[in-house]
């Protein structure tokens, strides 16, 4: 009996502790991922969200007065665990961000209901880029049918595509298969033979199958749609193979520095498309760390903080806190609620003058985003690794939204359609 | 169709023989590599009758103490010889706390055990060495890492120096296992101990010492394993996943046979690799190497439930 007094003691305690924590700040949970075959690409990610955070909740006590309740659910990338964790976590939580195309879309008919937003910045499904259909989800600040497209037009600015073979390898899961219709679009109207090759999630790290294929097709570029393991094999089987790697492009999350250390020299000429980039003289590094690495708060290490994942990870941050803090404007309140925070995302406006007040020059390029506009489209970078590191070897380089804006209209209707009865933000009709 | 399946691939064969040779290479790499971890399966399985799921994690856990000791400053070789002692010590550890109580249990209790192991050693890998991706000490362990180019039949045949190296080392593993268990009073015990258990106990073999033996083994070809995955793209939990490809070798060549998991993995590894490439990828649109294994190894079950190396089991009702 007194060891079950005990317990329930402890146990009403902890739900006051834990109450008292959420309700103190806003609750801006995490769905991570830091164990698992993904695990090597989403650690320097998560660490950047989370040390940006922390360096806000130590420099200014929050955003606008109010802290930061970051906290992570593990998902080991498995759409099932993420969608438990989006269960756990929506009752108190003002956002969600499932980090998997897997699980956004899993959680995507959630959250309509739920009234809880979706950040998915550079990932989940491209039309959520239609903010009058997806109300609730944001795929800020670039999708990837925005890289998908930018990528061509790189290649085109090389040369004429009329004619040459693309190979598009990819990660056999619904994030890898989600830019093949732009693709398949852009094949068609520029001429080229558009070529998918998948890589099954057991097949990440023996390639050579693939690789055969892609000796056997003498594709004139291969594109990389990958993730976690399936990069490091992809660029250890493409060195192996002797393909040129000046010929061979990836999309920004196969743009990791560590995979690209596996093979050293050996990479150079290798691309990534990316909407993010370190800069390591950013006044926000330095107030990283002197608030959250001296102060022995954070997970990373130097190395990883050099890095573009690292990089981006504080750009995903930012974009949320930027988010939170229109709301906060807005409605004249730190502690906002989720609905709230829905329109704070709909109103981000970050100009160039925005980002060097945040301290983060030349590591994101400005866009807005608006009630019709979930994306933002803010275009990117060419990066090029030089044996050691990401150098930008374009100019900053912007989609051409137009040029799809059709077919993510039509395939939001259809996604409507077969949700149905799904609720559209009418509102947004006054901005087209 | 009918053509794409019957005689174009044929023709393509003939008309690139160097191509069909890389693939019969790498197939036959990657052969190699899926008999390796299957030997470590079957190895505990005759001596206990454990399915061991942990082989997977093993591998991992082997390359990751590897590189994470060599990141100490350790020398490469000791610190090989300082994870096979991480080996030993696991075996040992994994004998007493795991296995010594459950003597006796049905095997389905065994196996949910090692289900166990796996998830342990997940987390505590995780612990020690975190989720990245880490480099193997490939040129530290003086592996050549690279290539012998040349050109059959005026065509192209690439052969990395580490995949000649896998291939070698692997091939003498096997040779030097199958000599351990065919030569030594202690092989002799393990191969005892599968045949019948009572029987081998009631001649002093001690279950304790092959267990912890059988375990270190399976320990010894999980870091070979580990390096030679490891040394292609770089050391992470996803290597893991590899141990899945060892199942369908299993189902083919039968739990309990050594020879069984050699052929089969070889079998698996170059048709898996040959259907790829010249039916999966111009007809299925590629990644059957995900299933064609498995399919391959039910359709022989069709015939051989045993697997093609396995004991027929016949029992008195």
């Amino acid at each position: 009996m007194k060891h079950w007094t005990k317990i329930a003691a402890a146990a009403a305690a902890t739900a006051l502790i834990g109450s008292a924590a959420i309700a103190e700040g806003l609750f801006a949970p995490n769905l991570s991922y830091r164990t698992g075959p993904f695990a090597a690409t989403g650690i320097p990610l998560m660490n950047g969200q989370k040390d940006y955070m922390a360096m806000l909740n130590a420099r200014d006590g929050g955003i606008g007065g109010a802290p930061i309740d970051f906290a992570e659910c593990e998902t080991g990338y498995s759409t099932q665990k993420g969608v438990e964790c989006y269960e756990k976590t929506k009752g108190e939580a003002i956002v969600t961000q499932p980090w998997s195309t897997g699980i956004t879309l899993q959680v995507l008919p959630k959250t309509n209901v739920d009234n809880i937003p979706i950040l998915a910045p550079g990932y989940g499904f491209s039309p959520m880029m239609d903010g009058k259909t997806f109300q609730w989800a944001f795929n800020t600040p670039s999708g990837y049918w925005d890289g998908a497209d930018m990528i061509v037009q790189y290649l085109e600015s090389q040369g004429d595509l009329s004619g040459k073979k693309i190979a598009f390898l990819h990660l056999d899961h619904p994030y890898g298969k989600e830019p093949i219709p732009i693709f398949e679009q852009l094949a068609a109207e520029k001429g080229f033979e558009f070529t998918p090759i998948p890589v099954g999630l057991k097949e990440m790290q023996n390639q050579s199958a693939q690789w055969l294929q892609i000796r056997r097709m003498r594709p004139d570029n291969v594109i990389m749609w990958g993730w976690g393991a399936m990069n490091a094999g992809a660029i250890t089987e493409a060195v192996k193979t002797k393909y040129p790697m000046d010929q061979f492009i990836g999309v920004w999350w196969s743009g990791h520095d560590a995979d690209l250390a596996l093979v050293g020299d050996a990479g150079k000429g290798y691309k990534s498309i990316s909407w993010s980039f370190p800069n390591l003289d950013a006044p926000v590094m330095a107030d990283i760390k002197k608030h959250v690495v001296d102060a022995g708060l954070s997970d990373s290490n130097e190395t990883e903080m050099n890095g573009v994942f690292y990089a981006r990870g504080i750009i995903i941050s930012a974009i949320l806190s930027e988010g939170i803090a229109a709301a906060q404007a807005e409605y004249g309140t730190a502690e906002i609620n989720a609905e709230q925070l829905r329109w704070g995302l709909e109103n981000i406006n970050m100009t160039e003058e925005r980002i060097a007040e945040l301290g983060l020059d030349g590591m994101v390029p400005p866009f807005s985003t608006s009630c019709a506009n979930h994306t933002g489209h803010s275009g990117g970078w060419m990066l090029e690794w030089n044996g050691t590191g990401f150098d930008k070897v374009s100019d900053h380089m912007t989609p051409n939204v137009d040029g799809y804006r059709a077919l993510a209209a039509e395939k939001a209707a259809e996604y409507a359609t077969a949700n149905a009865p799904w609720p559209t933000n009418d509102a947004c009709d006054a901005e087209s | 169709m009918l053509a794409d399946i019957f005689i174009n691939p044929f023709i393509e064969m003939f008309a690139y023989p160097d191509f069909l040779m890389q693939v019969l290479w790498e197939g036959l790499v990657s052969g190699i590599l899926y008999a390796l971890i299957a030997l470590g399966f079957v190895l505990i399985f005759r001596s206990s009758r454990i399915f061991n799921f942990a082989q997977g994690i093993m591998v991992v856990f082997a390359a990751l103490t590897l590189v994470g000791l060599h990141a100490f400053g350790i020398p490469a070789w000791i610190s090989v010889i300082l994870t096979l002692g991480v080996m030993f010590g696991l075996a040992v550890t994994i004998e007493r706390v795991v296995l010594r109580p459950l003597v006796g249990q049905p095997d389905i209790i065994l196996f949910m055990a090692t289900i166990g192991i796996t998830l342990f050693l997940i987390g505590f890998g995780e612990t020690i060495f975190g989720g990245e991706n880490k480099v193997m000490i490939t040129s530290e362990l003086g592996i050549p890492t690279g290539d012998t180019v040349l050109e059959p039949f005026g065509g192209l045949l690439i052969l990395q120096h580490l995949d000649i190296t896998v291939v070698v080392v692997a091939t003498l593993l096997v040779g030097g296992l199958i000599a351990f268990l065919n030569y030594t009073s202690m092989g002799r015990a393990i191969r005892a101990l599968g045949d019948d258990h009572q029987a081998a106990l009631s001649v002093g073999i001690s279950l304790q010492t092959i267990w912890v033996l059988v375990w270190f083994i399976a320990g010894i070809i999980a870091l070979v394993t580990g390096i030679a995955w490891g040394a292609r793209a770089g050391v992470s939990f996803a290597l893991e996943v590899i141990a899945y490809k060892a199942l369908p070798v299993l189902m083919l060549g039968g739990l309990e046979s050594i020879t069984g998991a050699i052929v089969g993995g070889l079998m698996i590894g170059m048709l898996e690799k040959l259907f790829e490439i010249y039916w999966g990828q111009p007809l299925l649109g590629g990644n059957t190497e995900t299933w064609f294994a498995f399919v391959l190894a039910l359709v022989v079950l069709l015939f051989r439930p045993q697997g093609l190396f396995g004991e027929k089991i016949i029992e008195r009702v």
